[in-house]
């Protein structure tokens, strides 16, 4: 266990503090699960969206049933379950036109972002062409996968 | 440039819409003009943000756009042709609602962040952590400029006593602010508390903020506290019942494993609560040494920690020390230099004014009022006469509204410029009229108690009149003036427009003793003008009473005219023949004529003989009654007349800077009658002694009857006393404040 502050007799005080747990017959150290904690690495926008494109891009498929609800937030889930089960045939009969037209938009997508990544390069290649001197550090374009939550 | 604000929410008890107005204030204090538009806009604050399809900026404008989770804001901001930046409050990582589809939302929150980076040319976090965040999205003209809290807001005057004694109990109490979220680790609280009940029976936690009932994480809380004494969910508490509760905590505890700063830590701080946090993502920064930072969570060590803190005073009194240290770090001015230095690089040079061929052999100076020309109105008045005498000496311009009726501010002058008796004024349109009576409504839920900043902005915004133009005017033509007089502190012009141009600005408050005074929000108004015009000592007394911090202040006051009058004139001309007890002004309820009305019927009913009451001006409510007579309103000569005849002048105004209408009544020989509970009347009259005052119907007969029988000798005691108001002396006190400003303008 660390203490951090100016104003604190840190050592003092985590010693008076352990004398204490000792005479209560308690441990002075649990082995605790210190969180992972640092900056968040950046998500790349243009492999984030062509991805999210190609994982929603048929609505006639569910969302994974999810309710932050507890009691009537249950039965909420099983008649949900219940109208995909029954209806599923009436959902791809309505949804049928929306999922060729997301499958136009996502292949759009796919392949505007990929003249972006191209033009990119260019642009880099040239610039490193006119000015060999120092180039400003360009942000990464590789992309980075993002994590994503797990269907169920 | 103008600097405007896009958010995605701006509702009550919103962190970001709270940022929003703070950077508001320091970006009118460094000059900018710029309105807030949210994608959602709270019911009622319509006055203070607008909606997003309103937003047109010019392309050399810059707008800020806070960005937190995802927002269809994002594309939006890529995509305006203006200048663009960011402020960064920071993304809740997404592994700690893994499985929910919030996940979704926080990872498109970054990845908006990324996609942002190369369309935006300053970014701005509110910690180091989130630049380095911001940093690491791919952005490069990076700066930190913290938030910033009140703290006299968080003072124990301002707590709500209701609260704070219900929550009054034995120590040690742990407080902990937030909603009610996953990462919050609200479940941690709960373990260090079942700790320290364990050590101290009689131990409370408190937990305040924001939770959805029906969630399962809030359920599994509540299921958790049932087992334990002493926990108390508080849920989302006003501004003063906040206070309540950190001013009732002995220890303020976060458990949180993510905070992008940690608004709370400082608040906590402000109420003078030792602080204990776990130094996740921003919080040992935001600590900046101050408090207890941790980085286990042993609970029971921590339960012991607790019981150290409360108990030891010597403890206790290092850490507060060290937290109010660390408190003046997140003061409005360390802020703003942050964010005068992020925005140094962006700012677009200031268009500057034309300037005629030959330097201008007059000062330059604009005089700001709410209305000007054809209006009733004190203030206004005030203004108009001042204009008048200071005409021969500068070049004078009049920034005002197109409003004439002041409860509505309903344009009824053209846009643009105009002239009023040979002077120039320039007019800009109000952009919201005034319902009365949801306004009246909307004061009653924030006089006389403490507010958080948003309500006191909203209630300045909805007593309006609100000018975008005119602040707008303000920024691009600054440079064009030499000087600024702005006239009366209570309007939305003077709140945003004076911090605007502070270093030059004279500021004539018409300060009385009425609510809206106590507001924090008044405090640039005060504090930052070169010099307070004041009228009496009275003001500055009470100016001094709120604002100890004010800038200079001197009694100015105005001059007055004397001009000829004959009585008989007005009485043929309105046929008014018995004698007769008058006022002049604004007759509404405001102004005491309710009162006034009462205590005439009951004269009347007590005396036969007693006098009429002639009532002139604007009349905005019913007037009826035995011997009321009221003649609308009348001209200067009239007015003139009309004082010189009257057995006296009745003032029943109880707010009051300087009443004009007792200077004109003293300058034509008659005393008056004025209103007993206004320091400013009553000062006078004790002054001058060619009046009396009065408080309830008794002391209005019994003065009334004095008057009467002592007409002529105060009459000359008040003209003796309008003689020392002489127009010479206010002009030649303006012009050597005048001549301070452009002595140092020089240098």
């Amino acid at each position: 266990m660390k203490l951090l502050g100016r104003d604190i007799p840190a050592r003092e005080l985590i010693g008076r503090i352990e004398e204490r747990l000792r005479s209560r017959g308690l441990p002075t150290s649990e082995a605790a699960e210190v969180p992972e904690e640092g900056v968040e690495p950046r998500v790349d926008p243009l492999s984030f969206y062509l991805h999210s494109l190609e994982e929603h891009a048929d609505p006639t498929q569910p969302l994974p049933l999810h309710t932050h609800r507890g009691g009537v937030g249950q039965l909420v889930v099983v008649a949900k379950w219940a109208f995909r089960k029954t209806c599923q045939v009436l959902i791809n009969e309505t949804l049928a036109r929306q999922r060729v037209f997301n499958g136009h938009v996502r292949d759009s997508y796919a392949q505007l972002s990929a003249e972006v990544l191209r033009l990119r390069r260019e642009v880099e290649e040239l610039r490193a062409a006119q000015a060999p001197a120092t180039p400003p550090p360009e942000p990464p374009i590789v992309p980075v996968r993002p994590r994503r939550p797990r269907a169920k | 440039m103008a600097v405007h604000q896009l958010i995605p929410s701006f509702v009550p008890g919103d962190a970001t819409g709270q940022a929003a107005l703070h950077l508001q204030l320091l970006l009118r204090r460094m000059g900018h003009f710029g309105e807030l538009y949210a994608g959602e806009v709270g019911a009622g604050l319509e006055s203070l943000a607008h909606p997003v399809s309103a937003l047109r900026p010019a392309p050399e404008d810059l707008v800020l756009y806070h960005h937190g989770i995802a927002s269809p804001l994002s594309g939006l901001l890529m995509h305006l042709p203006c200048r663009r930046g960011l402020v960064f409050h920071n993304i809740s990582p997404a592994h700690f609602y893994t499985g929910t589809p919030l996940a979704e939302a926080l990872i498109s929150g970054r990845a908006q962040l990324a996609a942002m980076a190369p369309f935006v040319e300053v970014a701005l976090g509110v910690s180091d952590f989130n630049c380095a965040e911001l940093r690491a999205a791919g952005y490069r003209n990076v700066h930190t400029v913290p938030l910033f809290i009140e703290p006299e807001r968080f003072a124990e005057a301002n707590a709500d006593p209701a609260l704070l004694q219900r929550l009054r109990g034995p120590s040690p109490t742990v407080l902990s602010v937030s909603r009610v979220a996953p990462h919050k680790r609200f479940e941690d609280l709960l373990a260090l508390h079942a700790e320290l009940v364990r050590l101290r029976p009689e131990a409370r936690l408190l937990l305040v903020g924001g939770y959805e009932p029906g969630s399962r994480y809030f359920k599994s809380l509540q299921r958790t506290a049932k087992a334990l004494p002493g926990v108390h969910f508080l849920g989302r508490l006003s501004h003063t019942e906040l206070v309540a509760a950190y001013r009732s905590a002995h220890v303020f505890v976060s458990m949180s494993e993510h905070e992008g700063f940690g608004v709370p830590l400082i608040e906590a701080m402000a109420a003078e609560v030792p602080v204990l946090a776990f130094g996740a993502a921003a919080v040992t920064e935001t600590l900046g040494g101050a408090g207890i930072a941790f980085d286990r969570k042993h609970f029971s060590f921590l339960a012991e920690l607790v019981v150290e803190v409360t108990g030891n005073q010597d403890l206790r009194q290092r850490l507060l020390q060290g937290q109010a240290r660390r408190l003046a770090h997140f003061s409005a001015e360390n802020s703003q230099r942050a964010l005068a230095e992020a925005l140094r690089e962006t700012a677009s040079p200031r268009p500057r004014p034309r300037r005629p061929a030959r330097k201008p052999k007059r000062p330059r100076v604009a005089i700001v009022v709410q209305r000007y020309g054809e209006v009733t109105g004190g203030a206004e008045r005030h203004a108009q006469q001042l204009a008048e005498h200071l005409a021969p000496h500068w070049d004078l311009t009049l920034l005002t509204t197109c409003a004439k009726n002041h409860l509505s501010w309903e344009n009824a002058f053209p846009p643009g410029p105009d002239r009023v008796d040979g002077l120039p004024v320039l007019r800009f349109p109000v952009t919201r009229t005034r319902n009365i009576r949801p306004f009246n409504a909307l004061s009653n839920t924030v006089f006389n108690r403490a507010n958080e900043r948003l309500r006191e902005e909203h209630w300045v915004a909805e007593q309006g009149p609100l000018s975008p133009a005119l602040l707008a005017h303000l920024e691009t033509a600054r440079d064009a003036y030499d000087a600024f007089v702005f006239f009366t502190y209570l309007y939305a012009p003077t709140v945003w427009g004076l911090p605007m141009v502070a270093d030059r600005t004279l500021l004539v408050p018409t300060a009385h003793d009425e609510p809206p005074i106590r507001f924090g929000t008044y405090a640039d108004v005060f504090e930052r003008p070169r010099v307070l015009m004041c009228n009496t000592p009275e003001e500055i007394s009470l100016i001094e009473r709120f604002y100890p911090k004010h800038a200079r202040a001197r009694v100015v006051g105005v001059g007055v005219d004397r001009p000829k009058a004959t009585p008989q004139r007005f009485r043929e001309k309105y046929g008014v023949h018995r004698p007769y007890l008058l006022y002049v002004g604004r007759l509404e309820p405001g102004k005491g004529i309710p009162e006034l009305l009462s205590h005439h019927r009951a004269l009347r009913q007590r005396y036969a003989d007693a006098p009429d009451l002639v009532l002139a001006g604007e009349a905005h409510m019913d007037l009826s009654g035995e011997g009321v007579r009221y003649v609308g309103r009348i001209d200067e000569q009239d007015k003139h007349d009309a004082l010189a005849g009257a057995l006296a002048v009745v003032v029943p105004s109880r707010f009051e800077s300087l009443s004009l209408l007792t200077l004109e009544a003293f300058a034509q020989s008659t005393p008056v009658l004025v209103n007993g509970h206004s320091d400013v009347l009553v000062g006078q009259v004790e002054r001058s002694g060619a009046g009396r005052a009065y408080k309830d119907l008794e002391s209005f007969i019994t003065g009334l009857r004095e008057v009467g029988q002592e007409r002529a000798p105060m009459g000359n005691k008040g003209l003796a006393y309008a003689k020392k108001y002489s127009w010479t002396k206010v002009v030649a006190a303006y012009q050597e404040e005048l001549d301070r400003i452009l002595e140092e303008k020089r240098q």
